[in-house]
């Protein structure tokens, strides 16, 4: 009769000398010690974190105009932002990433700015429609911000008036892409 | 009544004669600043007038002319109409430029509180007598009045450049210091809790502020704070032609674009006389009516989700891109059309198209029954709207609530029916209004459920519709480049109730001043005078039942 075996893991994550870490899940049974088993993961804790992240993009529901009803039929069956692991949060404590869905104008620039710095570090900003990108049809208007890059940094610029799901779908994925480029475990490390 | 016998009634019941603007469009009375109260007391009051709404107050402002001596005046223009009679009259009352002042109606009509506010903050205008007289759409230390024709810009706002190169030229930004905010009304708390809700709130319907005073979870005062949107629509009219206007409707309510569409477009039609070729008057009703059931949708999505239930809310955005896909047949566009034109329609509807939307409509009408079994009976939900915040009909015709809030409440208006444009003459359909179905007329659940049987009869409309579009031309074959100067006032019945449209033109290529009256507006203040005694809670609800959008509000 065979032993019962339990996988174990081994060597979790090692750090390498140039910053990097690998991490390895060396499966090894008990019944024969220091044999691997055939199953072996390896990755960068850095690609770990990242596909962590980039598959969990929690955005704020922040719609202020038109732009937002967009936003919303993205969320809703057909394009389906879910996928993604997008998922909208009422509160700027629980999101990643601010969607600014709409017309900023000077009356509300303050608050996006206190919404922006109530966000969790790291945060990233996707500007969803012309006017958002730039003031769009109402650039010349006395009370709209030409752009809410005036007011917060931006990621991600979103044309379109208001962009497709579609385009917001892809949006959200060149932001996954730019999350994947990014360095952790050198930070921490120091 | 005809202009005529209301300018007798007037002249007789007052004793006196006031001078007659009537060479334009919609004839004026213009009243002295110093009878103005008692003109519209009378108005309101004496039997055989009975205008108990408030359309708009509308502030023009009229500079002196280059070389004349005479100072500029500013013109204050009531549009008053009764739902007793079904008449309707403007009033002017001309002030001087330099100090601007007249008294305030807000105690004959309760919306010109709003009204009175905003035309304070565009053109700074004083109404005397007024109770709280403060800016409504712009910040509090924003300088200067923008509507006057010869107001400047700031260079810049709070550190924020206001124009786009400057904006460019400058460093990304990477610190982002926000102000401080402190409560903001000027008594002490008491007893009682001071909130802010919003302008960033989930619930309410974009970017809305209330200032809200609960005694524990009693609301005892809420004070909507508007303006967070507000895009200065009726001054970039004044700036482009009046074609080039259209796209810039789209966006004063961008759930029922079609509506404001065509309200612009007919005022445009009355400003320039041109007539509108039969097949693109059909063409119009149907792509309308399509985007009423899509913008019903939403509010009767969005309420359920508001109180708690959040599938209802994804069925509906289920039909939605349906209608979205239409749409895109119809005009190209899924939410922000610009299919009207100035005389027509950009393009013809065409059979396949015309298929498609009755094939989806014999799947969408039983969808509605579904949709009933699933929330409108629902306990829960209707436990929460049935008799809470009831607006009865005097206080919906004094602050001039507009579309389905109007007709929950009792009242038997619809512009499509008592004032019939475009071939709504032609269509049969029914008007809704509120029975209350499960509490009391004018409660939250009649709002509700008004919208849901409105859509029955868009629905109906449609393929009315649909069965007499006769074949020919979709556009007029000229339009003049140039109005005669005139003022006129059209009116379409959005989802939100009546669209108005008053454009004033100079005889030149673009608006002198343009001024659009929205449901929402009015809906939303409305709100402090119907919460009190309201728990914290039905507050979202009855937002939710209103129907209220930001850009509508603000403009
Ligand atoms: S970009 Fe267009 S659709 Fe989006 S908020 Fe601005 S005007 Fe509306």
């Amino acid at each position: 009769m065979t032993e019962r075996t339990f996988p174990v893991v081994k060597d979790a994550a090692v750090a390498k000398d140039d910053g990097s870490a690998v991490l390895g899940a060396t499966l090894t049974s008990c019944s024969q010690p220091g044999e691997p088993s055939p199953l072996v993961l390896t990755t960068k804790l850095d690609n770990l974190i990242n596909w962590f992240r980039g598959n969990s993009i929690w955005y704020l529901l922040f719609a202020t105009a038109c732009c937002g009803i967009e936003l919303m039929q993205t969320g809703g069956p057909r394009t389906d932002l879910d996928r993604f692991g997008a998922v909208f949060r009422a509160s700027p404590r629980q999101s990643d990433l601010l969607i600014v869905a709409g017309t900023i104008t000077y009356k509300m620039a303050d608050r996006v700015r206190l919404l922006y710095s109530q966000l969790a570090e790291p945060k990233y900003v996707l500007a969803m429609g012309s006017c958002a990108n730039c003031g769009g049809l109402f650039q010349g208007s006395y009370s709209v911000v030409p752009g809410v890059d005036s007011i917060v940094p931006v990621d991600i610029y979103l044309p379109g008036c208001p962009p497709r799901p579609e385009a917001l779908n892809e949006a959200i994925l060149r932001l996954q892409d730019k999350m994947r480029g990014e360095r952790w475990f050198h930070r921490i490390k120091g | 009544m005809e202009f005529r016998d209301i300018q007798e009634r007037v002249h007789t019941g007052l004793g006196g004669s006031f001078e007659v603007q009537d060479e334009i469009h919609d004839p004026a009375i213009i009243v002295p600043k110093e009878q103005l109260r008692a003109v519209c007391g009378f108005l309101r009051d004496d039997e055989s007038l009975r205008m108990g709404t408030l359309r708009i107050i509308t502030g023009i402002d009229r500079p002196a002319k280059k070389d004349s001596t005479e100072s500029g005046s500013i013109e204050v223009v009531y549009h008053l109409c009764s739902y007793v009679h079904g008449h309707t009259v403007v009033i002017k009352t001309l002030l001087d430029r330099e100090a601007p002042k007249v008294d305030s109606v807000q105690d004959i009509w309760p919306t010109a509180n709003w009204h009175e506010r905003e035309t304070y903050d565009l053109l700074g205008v004083e109404f005397e007598g007024h109770p709280d007289l403060r800016r409504i759409m712009l910040p509090k230390d924003w300088v200067g009045h923008p509507l006057r024709k010869d107001y400047e810009p700031p260079k810049e706002y709070h550190g924020i450049p206001t124009t786009r190169e400057a904006v460019l030229q400058a460093p990304r930004v990477e610190k982002v210091s926000p102000a401080q905010h402190e409560p903001k009304s000027d008594e002490p708390p008491e007893r009682f809790i001071q909130l802010n809700m919003g302008p960033h709130h989930p619930a309410t319907h974009g970017v809305l502020n209330f200032l809200l005073e609960t005694d524990g979870e009693i609301l005892r005062r809420v004070k909507p704070d508007v303006g967070y949107l507000h895009r200065g629509m009726e001054k970039l009219a004044e700036r482009i032609s009046y074609p080039g206007t259209m796209p810039f409707t789209d966006r004063i309510d961008y759930l029922g674009a079609m509506f404001t569409n065509h309200g612009w477009a007919m005022a445009c039609e009355k400003l320039f006389g041109v007539e509108v070729p039969r097949r693109a008057d059909f063409c119009r009703v149907i792509a309308s009516e399509l985007n009423r059931l899509a913008s019903h949708l939403i509010a009767t999505g969005c309420l359920p989700m508001e109180v708690g239930a959040f599938t209802p809310f994804i069925h509906w955005l289920r039909e939605r891109e349906i209608i979205n896909d239409i749409m895109e047949m119809i005009c190209g566009a899924r939410l922000t059309y610009n299919y009207m034109r100035i005389g027509g329609v950009s393009r013809d509807i065409d059979q396949a198209t015309i298929d498609k939307i009755l094939g989806w409509l014999d799947n969408f009408e039983p969808t509605i029954d579904e949709f009933n079994r699933l929330i409108s009976g629902n306990e829960i939900f209707v436990k929460r709207l049935a008799n809470m915040a009831v607006i009865p009909a005097e206080v919906a015709v004094g602050y001039s609530l507009l579309g389905p809030n109007l007709r929950a409440s009792g009242v038997d208006w619809d512009v499509r029916k008592n004032e019939p444009y475009s071939v709504y003459g032609e269509l049969e359909f029914d008007v809704v209004t509120g029975q209350g179905w499960r509490g009391s007329i004018g409660d939250s659940y009649d709002r509700y459920f008004c919208r849901i049987l409105e859509m029955k009869e868009s629905v109906k409309i449609i393929r009315q519709a649909c069965d007499l579009m006769p074949e020919g031309p979709i556009i007029a074959p000229k339009v003049p480049k140039k109005p005669a100067a005139n003022e006129v006032y059209a009116r379409t019945e959005g989802p939100r109730g009546e669209a108005g449209f008053y454009v004033v033109s100079d005889g030149s290529d673009k608006p002198y001043r343009a001024r659009y009256r929205m449901g929402s507006f009015t809906a939303m203040s409305v709100i402090e005078a119907v919460t009190p005694g309201l728990m914290l809670a039905d507050l979202v609800a009855l937002i939710g039942s209103l129907d209220t959008i930001a850009p509508e509000v603000d403009r």
